[in-house]
């Protein structure tokens, strides 16, 4: 064998190595939450009293009678810092065995079960929704729709998710669950007709979301069982309060309908918080968490009604300015590399990984008003500086 | 609170945002009735079987406008029935732990 010029074998088997892409390997951690989280409140409810009194009077005080509806409406609040619990308490006749519903934090689920589904193969995300639920889409020009569009937001679908103050017969969402569409939700959004070409625009739809859970029953199904998502996630984290409602067909509803208990919610958080493993094992398809939380081309391209907290990957809410669009990020007193998912009424899962800290809140904020940029720096300074 | 409004208070449930509407869609086959007695059917189901709180919590948690005019729980079978201006009325059964309440 003729060596090459000035190169040992064994420099070019490493050089070979580098070249390739570096495997990013599992958080390291001394415990894993399936069973429950390690507790720590006792001793930081003495070292913090000051900030988790300010925590409390921000996200605690009611006002009026409780059929007012009045101001914030907090029924649950978890801080998990650095693996343990450091602060929790409920409201409003919630405790820790109680489930809350979800409403679009279920989004940040479908995502997640995106991600899993990709990973054994079921689905790839350029894959068009009519491989999968071919039979459920009668207007063909939506075949052009891909797993991809529907995890951004641009499907392009013409769907209506508000009306607030309009006629509810044109609410898509009102539709879907609870008028015509509720008995098979997937068909009923899968023909919509287009507003945009596929990929080229960003709208906030639950009908995106519907239609991305229909293509994982139909890709997980006949492998998995109707309860794919326990097989794939639940059981892996130990969320054992997850309960799903499904639509007519017996189709999770993925936009909305997902319940559970708030230190099972933030099981789910500690899942992204280190990159999509479990037990020192790599469950996500690695990247994923990463590509989740980039701001996505559509909503820089051609948002429809950009709010001012709108700064979306896939399925999740971003603390990112959005280039072309905004510069200012949506909550900015947190550090920029927090996100969360979240739900009507003041539902949240926020991960700030920098400060390794999930907080999550459930709610029933009916008036509007509450800041989650204020929550969280709250929030922030119960655990600042905190071994 | 208009019937319009209140509807859109509890149908913004699915979305974190309200009020970003800007095309005009295809109506649908909707009324607010049916909407509001599926609504209320279906939500105190899960309220009551997978939450698990007060049929009073419950009440005040799925009160929308127009108010339905009964709510009946049946708890042997663990379903809601929701009825208003007697053509309208829905039920909403719990199925199981893992999949909630569904309308029928």
């Amino acid at each position: 064998m003729r060596r090459l010029r000035g190169m040992s074998p064994l420099f070019l088997a490493g050089a070979l190595a580098l070249a390739q892409p570096a495997r990013a390997e599992c958080p390291t951690r001394s415990t894993w939450p399936t069973e429950d989280w390690p507790d720590a409140k006792a001793e930081v409810a003495v070292a913090r009293a000051t900030q988790i009194k300010a925590l409390e009077d921000y996200a605690f005080t009611l006002e009026g009678r409780d059929e007012e509806r009045k101001g914030l409406r907090t029924d649950g609040v978890v801080l998990i810092h650095k693996g343990r619990v450091v602060y929790e308490r409920y409201g409003r006749g919630f405790d820790v065995g109680k489930r809350h519903l979800s409403w679009s934090m279920s989004k940040s689920f479908t995502s997640a079960l995106t991600g899993l589904a990709v990973k054994r193969g079921a689905v790839s995300l350029d894959d068009s929704i009519c491989e999968h639920v071919g039979g459920k889409v009668k207007v063909r020009d939506n075949c052009a729709i891909t797993v991809r569009h529907l995890l951004e937001f641009a499907s392009g679908l013409d769907w209506k998710e508000s009306y607030e103050g309009e006629s509810n017969q044109s609410s898509s969402v009102l539709a879907m669950l609870y008028g015509e569409g509720h008995e098979d939700m997937v068909s009923f959004v899968a023909n919509h007709p287009l507003r945009d070409a596929p990929g080229t625009s960003w709208d906030y739809s639950s009908g995106d979301t519907v239609l991305l859970s229909g293509v994982l029953d139909a890709a997980l199904r006949p492998s998995l069982g109707r309860d794919w998502p326990w097989v794939l996630l639940f059981e892996v984290l130990g969320m054992k309060s997850a309960t799903w409602e499904r639509d007519g067909q017996g189709v999770v509803v993925g936009s909305s309908y997902l319940y559970a208990t708030p230190r099972d919610l933030a099981k789910f958080g500690f899942f992204y918080l280190n990159d999509g493993c479990w037990a020192g094992e790599r469950v996500l398809p690695e990247g994923w968490v990463a590509d989740s939380t980039r701001v996505s081309e559509p909503i820089r391209r051609k948002p429809y009604n950009l709010g001012r907290e709108d700064s979306q990957g896939w399925q999740w809410w971003l603390n990112r300015p959005v280039p072309g669009q905004r510069e200012s990020l949506p909550w900015p007193n947190v550090p920029e590399d927090a996100y969360a998912a979240r739900g009507h009424w003041g539902q949240s899962i926020s991960i700030i990984p920098s400060k390794d800290l999930i907080v999550v809140r459930t709610a029933d904020d009916r008036a509007g008003g509450f800041s989650l940029d204020t929550f969280l720096k709250l929030a922030l300074a119960v655990v600042e500086d905190l071994p | 609170m208009s019937a319009s409004r209140a509807l859109g208070v509890l149908a913004c449930a699915a979305a974190l945002s309200c009020g970003r509407g800007d095309t005009v869609q295809r109506p649908y086959d909707n009324n607010d009735l049916q909407l509001v007695t599926s609504y209320t059917a279906k939500d105190f189901c899960s309220c009551l079987f997978v939450m698990q709180m007060s049929e009073d919590y419950c009440r005040r948690w799925t009160a929308a406008s127009p108010a339905v005019a009964t709510v009946r729980v049946d708890y042997k079978e663990r379903s809601v029935q929701t009825a208003a201006a007697l053509l309208w009325g829905e039920k909403a059964r719990f199925v199981s732990e893992r999949d909630g309440c569904v309308l029928e």
